[in-house]
């Protein structure tokens, strides 16, 4: 272990994420001009026929097939208006994160705020937390999964992911993972004043309770789950197959089936 | 006091919500008329920008530019709902501030009691624009300038966008760090009792995420919260001092250059 590298032991207390999210609003503004614009030019076609079908004549210089069916196609013309919005905005994004990737490529460490990983730290998760938002909104529940896979996070097949917060960056989860509502997975940290920032592992089969916080550093091993309400402290390790709890987590038990359960309850009712 | 029951009662359940405004169930009705004119009146504005963005572009020549602009009108109109939702609860807020000034204190649950009554009555008016301020993607707006239209005094430099805070009764110094779905309450419920009290937060305070901060606790400057850990009534947290648990306890001295 380095020097300059925190262990589970010298930290005191666990904090919360520090991205800024004011700075980097004009990022926002532009994805919405440049996607508003181009869903109303690729509209255009649709709502020159049905300005046809009302008045007879084409403020468009379109040679169109029109039918009075289009007006069906209105409320699905708006519908799916939405998910191309959805589309655009990935797209814009994800073109805006990978060059500010290439400007500055991420890395893991300590750092002081201020500092210019910390200012590209912001930006990067400012461009990816647009198209997350959005995809949260939208009512299939595995789109926010796409997007994050669009940011490069390696997330397993069939994740459950339901809303929560969860870094685009330096986070592994495997397949079969649950996590609950209300969960927090951060790979940067803010102490005293520094940043840290550090890969989280969350590997096969796991569960992560509800209103859990993940501190940067964590492995989960296959098979672990992390019990409702608590917290790993960072670069904790937690064996698989067990149920972990604690604030932050220190005690943990076996996985029972629902027989050995019963078993043990009526012992301990027949004493 | 019991504080954990009112922590089962407030602590919202999603990260997209807005502020907490609870209104009591005996005067939902009697207050629903404020809830609509709240509506009616933000949705005016509206009304007449279409108006005029229509009669405008509906013309010979123009056609082409009402449907390209289609789509920033629609965005231009909800964020213009947002802002108008947010002027006109503000002044009706003051409006009803001028009949009755609130006070802070422990009082009873009566519907006779007349600061319940007025409690209850902003909270209904601010019900409307919180909510709908906290379904936009900028989250600047839902907690930073909202509240700071409700009188809040949030400092500079403060990042307080993903977590709850109430509306009332709150100062927030520059610098503070509140973390991701930490709660914020200047109100509390006792069976009985409504307790409203003053939460002050000095510069440069860093509070953890999913931290729960009760009404009337005092946060001297440079104390850090750990996560998952609460206050209690009426707690002082000392300056650049550690603090965790449930209830937070000192776990260690600190010093200022730290």
């Amino acid at each position: 272990m380095n020097e300059n590298e925190y262990d589970n032991a010298s930290i005191e207390f666990i904090s919360t994420s520090g991205v800024y999210k004011t700075p980097f609003t004009i990022i926002i503004i532009i994805e919405i001009f440049l996607a508003s614009l181009i869903i109303s030019l690729v509209n255009l076609w649709f709502v020159n026929s049905l300005y046809y079908l009302l008045t007879g004549t084409q403020f468009y210089p379109f040679n169109t097939f029109v039918h009075w069916s289009y007006w069906l196609l209105l409320p699905l013309n708006i519908y799916v208006n939405i998910f191309f919005f959805l589309g655009l905005i990935m797209i814009i994004s994800w073109v805006i994160y990978k060059i500010l990737k290439i400007l500055h490529p991420p890395r893991e460490g300590i750092f002081d705020k201020g500092s210019k990983d910390w200012k590209y730290m912001h930006r990067r998760f400012w461009t990816a937390y647009f198209p997350i938002w959005l995809a949260r909104a939208i009512p299939f529940p595995w789109s926010d999964i796409i997007v994050y896979r669009l940011f490069g996070t390696n997330i397993g097949n069939s994740v459950v992911a339901y809303e929560g917060y969860i870094d685009p960056e330096f986070v592994e989860i495997g397949k079969n993972t649950m996590t609950s509502l209300h969960i927090c997975i951060f790979s940067h940290l803010i102490y005293h004043d520094k940043v840290i920032i550090k890969r989280v592992k969350i590997e096969r089969n796991c569960v992560i309770g509800p209103q859990t916080l993940t501190s940067p550093g964590t492995i989960i091993h296959e098979g672990g789950i992390l019990g409702a309400n608590s917290y790993t402290s960072i670069n904790q390790e937690l064996e698989g197959n067990l149920i972990h709890v604690g604030t932050p987590v220190n005690v943990n038990f076996p996985i029972q089936s629902l027989d050995e359960s019963r078993k043990k309850v009526e012992k301990i009712k027949s004493k | 006091m019991n504080s954990k029951e009112v922590l089962k009662m407030f602590q919202p359940a999603s990260l997209k919500g807005g502020s907490s405004t609870p209104v009591d169930e005996r005067l939902r009705y009697k207050y629903f008329p404020f809830y609509l004119l709240v509506i009616f009146l933000s949705v005016i504005p509206i009304v007449l920008f279409e108006y005029f963005y229509i009669t405008f572009f509906w013309k010979e020549p123009f056609y082409i530019i009402f449907f390209i602009l289609i789509a920033f009108n629609i965005v231009i109109t909800l964020y213009l709902l947002q802002f108008s939702a947010l002027l006109i609860s503000s002044l009706l807020i003051i409006i009803v501030k001028l009949i009755h000034n609130p006070n802070i204190g422990v009082f009873k649950r009566n519907l006779n009691n007349k600061e319940y009554k007025y409690w209850n009555l902003r909270n209904m008016i601010k019900k409307w624009p919180l909510f709908i301020v906290a379904t936009n993607p900028f989250p600047w707006l839902k907690n930073r300038v909202a509240l700071r239209f409700f009188g809040t005094k949030i400092g500079r430099n403060c990042l307080c966008d993903n977590s709850w805070i109430s509306s009332e009764f709150v100062e927030i110094g520059k610098n503070v760090i509140i973390g991701m779905g930490s709660t914020i309450l200047s109100f509390g419920i006792e069976q009985e009792k409504l307790i409203l009290k003053k939460i002050r937060i000095a510069d440069n305070v860093i509070i953890g995420a999913k931290c729960v901060i009760l009404p009337g606790t005092k946060i001297h400057e440079g104390a850090k919260l750990n996560s998952h850990s609460y206050t209690l009534y009426d707690q002082e947290l000392k300056k650049y001092q550690i603090y965790s648990g449930h209830p937070a306890e000192l776990k260690k001295i600190g010093n200022e250059g730290q």
